[in-house]
């Protein structure tokens, strides 16, 4: 049992399909009106299908009122450290503070490359990924003096000027599941962002990919609920289902309920194309399990 | 010299990061001003200005109508190809309101503290130059091959091209030495500098760099705009260039349009009075003072560029349309292609296709066509015709899709006018709030136009009858241009030929529809074990015919799957939103065969036809459709639909129950004439020759065909479709109404005795 006890989200993992060309942008808006907490989009840059991830969800930002928004993860290794912090910080500032950075290593090397990407190999990635979230968090630090330099093996900023500071302290949440990965995010991440559908052993997997981000966050001497644990969740409602979050509404609260208590995880971000799924979940999924891990946590702590 | 181009104003907002709420208001007012255009600088080294890409993506949700643009956006820190995607993204999302203007970067201490790479001048206009093909490429969505570029600076290596823009985004670049300016000649569609950075003598020099290169290039000098970033004070005692009296400024400004060409300007300001006395009192001033210089007419308009006039087709004459025409021309070179020139079910390549707007852009259009009679003529309203062939090879097609309006006449009447261009899950969404509906055919995508002046097959078929037995009026554009009204009283034999064969009389451009009150209905959806083809078929068909009218029942198979049960898709809507009702209706159907899956629910008929995905179409190929109507499912048929199935040769069989209302209507009162039937057939194959010699074995059975599924090209489907006396009477009308026949590539009821034989059913589709 490790539940670390974060307030619980929840949201929309929506693709960022660019036909039908609003489909993306009125499912970000049903989402907000619904009353989640997240909208997130994916981020392929090397497939044309898709908007690019970060015009999309600035488009959709303007759109909505209340929902935060995420790209999920965003693809490291097509966009320069410095623009992203630069870019996140904006869109944090314009929209109030509703923007997360859900980053990745990359990991489609061919198409990266055709995009006119480098070709890293997976531990190099990770490298670049941990040099990436310093300069971003260095850029974002606008009330340290002096500009920011980092001479990295894959980034070299020298001397960039810090800022503008995002309005809230954004959020960098890793898309990870590999031991020395799931360890960055421990030492760096403010949360972890796996999806369900590559958990390879199913969501028990989850027990083990938590233990290695607490080994990282201990040590460097954070708190192993410094890192948010979320879940990008598939399924369908269904009047019998017999599987993982394939049944009634009720059906899946009390298994995302078992999640939270047994796992950790406090955001599950639901993969859904049409409107009804994802008013259903807001409306019958979210308040339920909520009321059941508060009842839950309450019983615990008597 | 001018180019000739419109005159378009924007301003140039400081995207300061301290006061972000402001640099949005500022850009919403310019909108609300007028302007046309609303521009950024972009320097992503320095944190007091927003990142630019985020904030035009920001303004743009927040805006409906104003172009925008970076002036001009830091290419060094942007790679190419991820630019053309988010230029992509940004265009399509603001509905073609992104203009890209670039430039080849000159901080260079700042930008590689950035992480960029510090160029030197020369090598930085090579880079531009290198980002610009890239660009181009990535936003080039007809190409067949994934983008490979290998130049000194950037290195593409099968970049899949799109998403696909909502237009040809214009390229402009911001260029003051001569190997930019010579770029800009050579690839851009505009250029940009600021007015203060230039010295006496540079607009004229720059103008003539630019004009050679382009005209060097193969290119027209009219291809690039001319633009100018200006900033002064509006004072009263002023006297510099834009120093003094909105008059004063006319003065100074009117030069640089008459003689320098340039034709969009830029007012540089973060103040509100400013931008409010440039747009109050510079803007009309000053468009008059060019009117009165260079005369009317001067100007011409937008030229195509060189690039999409590469792309035309032999046969057409481009250059005769009129600038009105143009605008709304969708050429094959144009990134809007793709998305016009198949339809849902058939690939295309038209050599034009016109998106007209209003009845007199159709007339337009269609007075074109007809100076083009040599070629196809396609007339296409969602797109999604069978036989109906709203797309063709190398000729003109005249989309209604624009034309969409849905709105009520007499409500006590429940009289509603819904043009051609509409789609049927949008009059269902329409009418829905009222208790009504207009039973259409079994998909929401389908556009109004083709299905109604055809017949109408839909979901309350028993019950209401066909779509066009609800029509009460058309407007329609008849061959030689007239537009007339065509009801029971007016033109009334017009009006006849329109309610079945109406593709080969007009483009009708507006119905009017008498619509019924109808609840929320009872849907079923059932999945049945069909392993006894016949028998199945044989007891649904008798289940249907004995239901009374309130039920309508399609019912769906494919072809056979090694491994898989043979089930069929049966879907039915009750007319009723009483439970017990519903039940009783369907409780017969569910007894036919062993279910395999059902959903039952009451919901309103609208939410049934909203289910449609996409809004563009890419169809491939052709479809081979056929269609018959039969009275009854005799076991005779049953047997031979069963045959038929087994071979695995057709991929799609459909039977739709008609009946009920629909045999209301004498068969001569309108040009659909077999009443009789109560079951429309549809098959689709997948090879051509085996799927007709199949066919052969149903036909006997059939009294008919429904024309909207046909797709066999042989004359004698027009002898199915019509009756002798109906074809009798359609041929002399369209001897009187279309004696040329310009409407003949839609089910020609010409036929081959006609004088002039291109224009025989059989000929005139074999280039379609």
């Amino acid at each position: 049992m490790t539940d670390y006890g974060h307030d619980l989200l929840f949201g929309t993992f929506i693709t960022p399909t660019a036909q039908p060309a609003m489909q993306a942008v009125e499912l970000a808006v049903v989402s907000d009106r619904a009353g989640l907490d997240l909208v997130t989009f994916q981020d392929h840059p090397y497939q044309p299908r898709f908007y690019d991830t970060w015009t999309l969800l600035s488009y959709a930002a303007a759109r909505t009122t209340n929902v935060r928004l995420a790209p999920n993860v965003i693809n490291l290794p097509l966009r320069m450290p410095s623009i992203i912090a630069r870019s996140a910080a904006s869109l944090d500032l314009l929209s109030g503070g509703r923007v997360e950075l859900g980053i990745g290593t990359g990991a489609f090397w061919d198409a990266i490359e055709a995009m006119g990407g480098r070709r890293l190999t997976p531990g190099q990635s990770i490298e670049a990924l941990e040099e990436a979230i310093t300069i971003i968090r260095d850029l974002w630090a606008a009330d340290i003096r002096g500009g920011v330099r980092v001479s990295g093996e894959y980034y070299q900023v020298v001397g960039a000027k810090r800022g503008p500071a995002p309005a809230h302290p954004i959020g960098i949440w890793v898309g990870a599941y590999k031991p020395r990965l799931l360890g960055l995010t421990g030492r760096l991440g403010d949360g972890w962002l796996p999806s369900q559908a590559y958990l390879k052993g199913g969501i028990a997997d989850l027990r083990e990919m938590n233990q290695h981000i607490d080994e990282g966050a201990l040590s460097v001497g954070r708190e192993p609920s410094a890192v948010r644990r979320m879940l990008n969740i598939s399924g369908r409602f269904s009047r019998a289902g017999a599987g993982f979050l394939d049944g009634m509404p009720k059906q899946w609260a009390e298994q995302l309920a078992a999640v939270t208590l047994e796992y950790g995880i406090s955001a599950f971000i639901l993969g859904a194309e049409d409107a009804g799924t994802i008013e259903l979940f807001a409306a019958e999924v979210a308040p339920a399990v909520r009321e059941l891990v508060a009842a839950e946590r309450a019983r615990q702590s008597v | 010299m001018n180019y000739g181009h419109r005159l378009k104003f924007g301003t140039f907002i400081t995207p300061s990061s301290r006061a972000p709420d402001e640099v949005v208001a500022l850009a919403q007012r310019s909108e609300a001003l007028g302007f046309d255009l609303v521009t950024f600088q972009d320097h992503p080294y320095q944190p007091a200005l927003l990142d630019t890409w985020t904030l035009l993506s920001w303004v743009a949700g927040k805006t409906e109508r104003i172009h925008l643009a970076a002036n001009v956006l830091n290419v060094p820190l942007r790679a190419p190809a991820m630019l053309a995607r988010s230029a992509a993204s940004l265009d399509r999302l603001s509905n073609g309101r992104l203009d890209l203007a670039l430039g080849a970067g000159y901080y260079w201490e700042a930008i590689r503290a950035m992480g960029g790479r510090k160029l030197t001048p020369g090598e930085s206009v090579d880079a531009l130059s290198e980002a610009i093909d890239i660009i181009r490429g990535m936003l080039d969505v007809a190409s067949a091959h994934p983008l490979r570029y290998a130049g000194r600076h950037y290195l593409i290596n099968g970049a899949q091209q799109g998403p696909v823009p909502a237009r040809d985004i214009p390229i402009w670049l911001g260029a003051y030495k001569p190997r930019m300016l010579q770029l800009t000649g050579q690839k851009a569609d505009g250029w940009v500098v600021t007015h203060s950075f230039l010295k006496d003598g540079d607009l004229k020099s720059a103008k003539r760099i630019i004009d050679e290169a382009a005209l060097e290039a193969g290119r027209d000098p009219r291809e690039v705009r001319r633009m100018l970033n200006i900033s002064g004070t509006f004072s009263p005692g002023g006297d510099g260039l834009l120093d003094g009296p909105p008059a004063r400024w006319v003065e100074g400004l009117l030069p640089l349009i008459v003689e320098d060409g340039v034709s969009t300007l830029i007012l540089m300001t973060d103040d509100e009075p400013t931008m409010e006395q440039f747009t109050g009192e510079v803007m009309p001033a000053l468009r008059e003072a060019v009117n009165r210089e260079l005369g009317s007419g001067w100007d011409t308009g937008e030229v195509r560029s060189t690039r999409v006039r590469a792309k035309r087709r032999a046969g057409l004459d481009y250059d005769a349309l009129a600038s009105s025409l143009a605008e709304i021309a969708v050429e094959p070179g144009d990134v809007e292609f793709v998305r016009v020139k198949s339809t849902y079910m058939r690939g295309g390549s038209p050599a034009i296709v016109f998106r007209a707007s209003s009845t007199r852009e159709v007339v337009e259009a269609l007075a074109f066509a007809r100076a083009h009679s040599h070629l196809p003529l396609a007339v296409r309203s969602g797109g999604h015709g069978i036989s109906g062939r709203s797309t063709n090879d190398g000729g003109i097609v005249i989309d209604l899709s624009r034309m969409n309006a849905i709105d009520m006449l007499d409500q006590a009447a429940r009289l509603v006018r819904i043009e051609a261009g509409a789609r049927w899950m949008e009059v269902a969404a329409a009418l829905e709030p009222y208790g009504w509906a207009l039973s259409s055919g079994d998909y929401g995508g389908v556009g109004v136009g083709g299905l109604a002046t055809a017949g109408g097959i839909g979901w309350l078929a028993r019950q209401h009858g066909l779509t066009i037995d609800h029509l009460r009026a058309v407007e329609i554009v008849l061959a030689d241009g007239a537009v007339v009204r065509a009801n029971e009283q007016e033109n009334a034999d017009l009006f006849w030929a329109v309610r079945g064969a109406g593709a080969n009389f007009g483009i009708v451009t507006a119905f009017e529809f008498e619509v019924d009150e109808v609840s929320d209905i009872g849907w079923a959806q059932l999945v049945f074990d069909a392993s006894d083809i016949a028998g199945f078929l044989e007891d649904w068909g008798a289940v249907v015919e004995a239901s009374p009218r309130d039920l309508t029942s399609f019912m769906m198979m494919g072809g056979p799957r090694r491994g898989q049960p043979i089930v069929a898709q049966v879907m039915a809507m009750v007319d009723s939103n009483d439970p017990e009702t519903i039940i009783n209706r369907l409780q017969p159907l569910a007894n036919t065969a062993p279910l395999v899956d059902q959903n039952v629910v009451i919901v309103p008929y609208s939410y049934i036809m909203a289910n449609a995905q996409g809004d563009d179409h890419d169809g491939r190929g052709e479809p081979t459709a056929r269609s018959g109507l039969i009275r009854h499912i005799t076991p005779e048929f049953a047997a031979a639909a069963e045959r038929m199935l087994r071979t695995g040769a057709v991929y799609f069989f459909q039977i739709r129950s008609v009946g009920g209302a629909v045999a209301d209507v004498a068969p001569d009162a309108t040009a659909y004439a077999h009443r009789s039937a109560n079951f429309s057939v549809t098959a689709f194959g997948v090879n051509r020759e085996r799927f007709n010699a199949l066919w052969e074995e149903l036909y006997p059975h059939f009294e008919g065909l429904y024309l909207s599924f046909e797709t066999d090209q042989r004359l004698e489907r027009l002898h199915d479709a019509f009756p002798p006396a109906t074809l009798e009477r359609l041929r002399a009308l369209k001897r009187r109404y279309d004696p040329d026949n310009v409407f003949r590539d839609n089910f020609n009821i010409t036929g081959p005795t006609q004088r002039t034989g291109e224009t025989s059913f059989e000929t005139s589709t074999r280039n379609a």
